[in-house]
């Protein structure tokens, strides 16, 4: 699957080619440059996470700091006061874990079957499904509170995980039947016809050639859902408790610019915090984006 | 890795039942409070009522929403549409009317009339905290919303030794350190930093103007002579500031006053809680004063946070509502929570100790001045004043003012259009 | 590549009962979901529609009040300015993403070292969130904070840099942030299409003759048509639902400059307690929304046709 020949290597046999060696320092000059420029802001927020917030406040939001102190990364995961208690973000970043985890296979799972069955069996209002999905992609989420809100009570679940992990999995199934669709309309029929052809039914046929076909979308969707539900913020201050609180309640606490003191030092550790588990999948997801996924399969 | 979370979490919660329900009665007050106090002094405020009404035998939780203020009304919104309204939830100015119209918050004319709420709390605040003739919220604390912050250093240069009392001496000592290169007004870049700005001005320039604009919305008054001169007060400071003022939150221009790189700032008392966590102290690094009057009277713009409270069917907390409005009246509360907050006591009747700042102990000296001379009015910009849509019409106003090259005349007229717009 | 040619050989002979039942699965798989975003989608926006023509304030209400909702919000500035700028915005914002997004996905498809250290790099952005962007950009752009400052201290003090706090750019801003915090989703999408794609196409392509940039040109990019339309509604929608970036980065300013329609939104239903007014300028928000989405569903439709048709030839 790996070694075959893929599109962008045209010159492979050649020694040493003049034109390929200056396309290549253009590729990574551009890549190093565009970088550099995503990498600016996680500067500012790393280094002011080593930086006291007395300082920060004293001489400027950036800058390198004067004296360094890497006490701001322990306070803010077990002792800063967020929220009115002095918890830190791990009871709150336990409690994201609780809700993105199941919410992101749940809905990552019934996108990717709900693709298959739009894009590759004859199905009545296949279209219609799909347009009306779309527009559930873009209800601004201000519109649909107080209508969640009531239906969560009349569920019987209000303030709870599993309301949030359902409200969760209800919207994110239209994005990610959106991106399996779309996706796995280019997978090639003769796959499937011939799964078929040897009696494979829907589940067996979706087990078997669909699933190997799709690591890259299914890391795109839990990419997706992962970091979407996990920066989520207000749904989660308005349908949990105060025992069980997502992780943007207590980043948005120690950010958000209001009429009390704002905790620099701790805030930006607390970010980094955060950004950690979203991090960890995009790198080790990242392993799944094989090339040539079709040409192994068709073979 | 997730069971022993699980396992971890059951253990803290079990202890943390085990403490609250420590020498408990059966029918034990309970509360759940709704706020938005989620950090720094605030939240340290917050939290020293939670352990009084703890003392006092109640059983305390609370509900703290990070970010704006309509996160904490959303919340409320949606817990009210849901059926489970807050036991208890910090709302103020004619937003406790608006929601006692609704028929669903608490009644608290008994408790008042017991502990003489009628009596000692501050007069001003007692029509608020009784829209329709009853009592439905509890007041915390007053805030002054007409603070003039100085940089001692900043006032040094310009050579003043006496902070100016009108806006004419404001805009001699503002030149003075425009010439030595301080920038002389310190400014923030959202609209209710703006809007706070301008309401202490229109304050300076006549109580009478700010009583018919801002709490009556008389149209001829918001387009009047004296709005437009408050436009040009405006405008002269807006000349003033440093071009760097658009999209900075409130602190950095406090900041910028107190580490003397600009002179004037001016904003409400919660200033004091940043200044104390980063360390600078009256006399030094700054000064405090009420804002310029140009009638030489005392001038006060009041701000309150108070409780509301809704009915609820649960007698451990309707027992629990009674204790906790109780407790938020104790002397003893209102000191230790105002301490931290940088306001002063709802109740006229409380002596401030050492424990607060100089600046503190001024704002309930002149409180008492402006009450007697008839010049303290409620902040607009604060929502104590009108209803919200009027203040962000106004506030549309006063932001583009400020940055832009309107002319007052202008936007004296587009005060009266905007008002009118949202009736 | 269309699921028509096959499907009804199979359908028109359906062999026993057993297999009638398996044509039933994929049906029955998509109720559930069907089901939830029926109601999710119909119900709830139904809701908001009710309660636009009601005179709820504070609390929702169920009495008709008539279309009032509807035209006043047209003469406040907040909006107007606001639908203005989200026209502005969600141009200029689609267009420089996609192509960062899309130029990022084929430099990365070059076989680069250190490919999966550099996808991360360009994709963390996304897992920012929306506040924390805002209010680190803000410290950047600032004057006072942020490079201009930085190159002052450097000894270049002639560097202007005003973008945030000058009413005509701030708006750009925005832009600016918003790029830097999609760009690399694009590319993540784009990327994992092109992983996707059939590789026969390519080597024909390539046995023509055709060079690199030809070949994406003309064969693969057109190829992935489907995966740019989610990436489309995907920035589409965050245009739409832009909110806490610029209320951290700009707060609308200066003046109302940067304000945006969810802003407003936001503000009537909750902070202002005017649930009718809200619920209106949300309706008037899916109103355009319709009329945007309605080419690009149209162009779908058209493009799946013609496929349809040279399939069939």
């Amino acid at each position: 699957m790996t070694d075959i020949d893929t599109l962008p290597d045209f010159n492979r046999k050649k020694p040493f080619d003049g034109k390929k060696f200056a396309g290549r320092v253009v590729v990574y000059t551009i890549l190093i440059v565009v970088g550099l420029f995503a990498v600016m802001p996680l500067a500012v927020i790393l280094l002011n996470s080593l930086r006291f917030n007395a300082d920060i406040l004293r001489e400027s939001f950036i800058g390198w700091p004067s004296r360094i102190t890497f006490e701001n990364w322990d306070v803010a995961w077990g002792s800063a006061c967020i929220n009115a208690s002095c918890t830190g973000v791990k009871p709150y970043f336990v409690a994201s874990m609780l809700m993105v985890v199941p919410a992101t296979i749940i809905s990552t799972a019934v996108g990717l079957i709900n693709g298959f069955a739009l894009t590759k069996w004859k199905m009545p209002f296949a279209s219609v499904v799909f347009v009306c999905i779309t527009i559930g992609v873009f209800l601004p989420p201000q519109v649909v509170l107080l209508p969640w809100a009531i239906a969560l009570s009349w569920l019987g679940l209000s303030k709870s995980l599993a309301g949030l992990v359902l409200v969760h999995v209800i919207q994110g199934t239209c994005f990610t039947t959106l991106f399996c669709r779309n996706y796995l309309i280019n997978l090639p029929n003769d796959l499937i016809k011939a799964a078929r052809i040897d009696g494979a039914g829907f589940f067996r046929t979706f087990w078997k050639i669909v699933v190997p076909l799709s690591p890259p979308i299914i890391i795109v969707t839990i990419i997706w859902q992962f970091t979407f539900i996990w920066n989520e913020f207000l749904f989660a201050v308005t349908f949990s408790s105060s025992d069980f609180r997502p992780i943007t309640a207590a980043l948005m606490s120690l950010n958000a610019d209001d009429t009390g003191v704002s905790e620099y030092g701790f805030g930006s550790a607390a970010v980094l915090i955060a950004a950690i588990p979203p991090l960890v999948i995009y790198f080790f997801g990242g392993r799944y984006f094989v090339r040539g996924l079709t040409q192994g399969a068709v073979k | 890795m997730t069971t022993l979370n699980k396992t971890m979490m059951k253990t803290a919660s079990a202890a943390v039942l085990a403490v609250c329900s420590v020498g408990s009665a059966l029918a034990e007050p309970k509360t759940n409070m709704l706020h938005q106090w989620h950090s720094g002094a605030n939240a340290a405020a917050i939290n020293v009522l939670g352990e009084m009404y703890e003392k006092a035998g109640g059983q305390w939780k609370q509900t703290a929403i990070p970010g704006h203020t309509s996160n904490t009304i959303a919340r409320l919104r949606a817990d009210v549409i849901s059926g489970t309204p807050p036991a208890a939830v910090q709302l103020k100015g004619p937003e406790i009317g608006e929601w006692a119209k609704t028929g669903l918050t608490a009644n608290l004319n008994d408790l008042a009339a017991k502990e003489n709420w009628e009596v000692v709390v501050a007069p001003e605040l007692v029509a608020v905290m009784k829209p329709h003739g009853e009592w439905v919220a509890a007041p915390m604390n007053i805030h002054r919303i007409d603070w003039m912050w100085a940089s001692k250093s900043a006032m040094d240069k310009a050579g003043a030794s006496e902070l100016p009392k009108t806006w004419d001496e404001f805009n001699e000592i503002a030149a003075k350190m425009a010439a030595e290169g301080v920038i002389p007004v310190a400014h923030g870049g959202q609209d209710w930093i703006d809007g706070t700005l301008f309401e202490v001005v229109v304050q300076g320039i006549s109580t009478d103007l700010f009583r018919k604009a801002f709490i009556e919305l008389d149209l001829d008054a918001l387009q009047g002579a004296e709005m437009i001169a408050a436009f040009d007060q405006l405008r002269k400071m807006v000349g003033w500031m440093d071009p760097a003022f658009p999209g900075r939150g409130w602190e950095e221009p406090l900041n910028m006053m107190a580490k003397g790189e600009a002179g004037f700032y001016f904003h409400g008392d919660w200033a004091i809680g940043t200044m104390n966590a980063a360390g600078y102290t009256y006399g030094e690094d700054y000064l405090c004063a009420g804002a310029p009057m140009n009638n030489g009277k005392p001038g006060y713009i009041l701000n309150s946070d108070s409780v509301v409270f809704f009915e609820q069917k649960d007698p451990e907390y309707i027992e629990g509502q009674a204790l906790l409005a109780s407790t938020i009246m104790t002397p003893e509360f209102q000191k230790v929570f105002n301490v931290a907050k940088g306001s002063i006591p709802a109740r006229m009747d409380v002596e401030l100790g050492d424990e607060f700042n100089p600046c503190q102990q001024q704002n309930i000296v002149d409180l008492r001045a402006a009450a007697e001379a008839g010049t303290v009015v409620r902040s607009m910009a604060h929502n104590m004043a009108v209803p919200e849509k009027f203040r962000k019409a106004m506030f549309t106003v006063i932001s583009e003012f400020i940055t832009s090259d309107m002319s007052s005349q202008d936007a004296a007229k587009k005060m009266a259009e905007a008002v009118i717009n949202e009736y | 590549m269309q699921s028509s040619e096959y499907m009804p050989e199979f359908k028109s002979r359906p062999k026993s009962r057993s297999a009638r039942i398996a044509q039933l699965v994929p049906t029955a798989v998509l109720l559930p979901t069907m089901i939830a975003t029926g109601i999710y989608i119909f119900v709830f926006v139904g809701w908001n529609i009710y309660l636009s023509l009601s005179n709820s304030t504070l609390l929702p209400m169920y009495d008709f009040a008539g279309f009032d909702a509807y035209t006043r919000l047209w003469r406040n500035p907040r909006w107007t300015t606001g639908v203005r700028n989200l026209a502005v915005f969600g141009t200029l914002y689609i267009i420089l993403s996609v192509f960062v997004g899309v130029l990022l996905a084929i430099l990365m498809d070059q076989r680069v070292k250190g490919e999966n250290f550099l996808r991360s790099i360009f994709l963390y952005p996304i897992a920012i969130s929306f506040v924390v962007t805002g209010t680190t950009w803000q410290w950047i752009l600032n004057p006072s904070t942020g490079l201009e400052k930085f190159f002052h201290d450097l000894g270049w003090t002639s560097f202007e840099f005003s973008l945030i706090t000058n009413r005509e750019t701030a708006l750009y801003a925005v832009v600016l942030a918003a790029v830097w915090h999609a760009s690399g989703f694009v590319m993540v999408m784009v990327l994992a299409a092109l992983r996707g794609v059939d590789h026969d196409v390519v080597k024909a392509g390539k046995i023509d003759g055709a060079g690199m940039f030809k070949i994406y040109r003309r064969i693969i990019l057109p190829s992935i048509w489907p995966v740019m339309i989610s990436v489309l509604i995907i920035l589409l929608q965050f245009a739409i639902k832009t909110f806490d970036l610029v209320l951290a980065l700009t707060h609308g300013g200066p003046g109302i400059s940067t304000t945006f329609p969810a802003i407003f939104v936001y503000d009537r239903l909750f902070a202002a307690g005017e649930l009718a007014q809200g619920a209106a300028a949300a309706v008037w928000l899916m109103i355009g929304l319709f009329v945007v989405l309605l080419p690009v569903i149209t162009l779908g439709w058209v493009v799946r046709r013609q496929k349809k048709g040279s399939g069939h030839d």
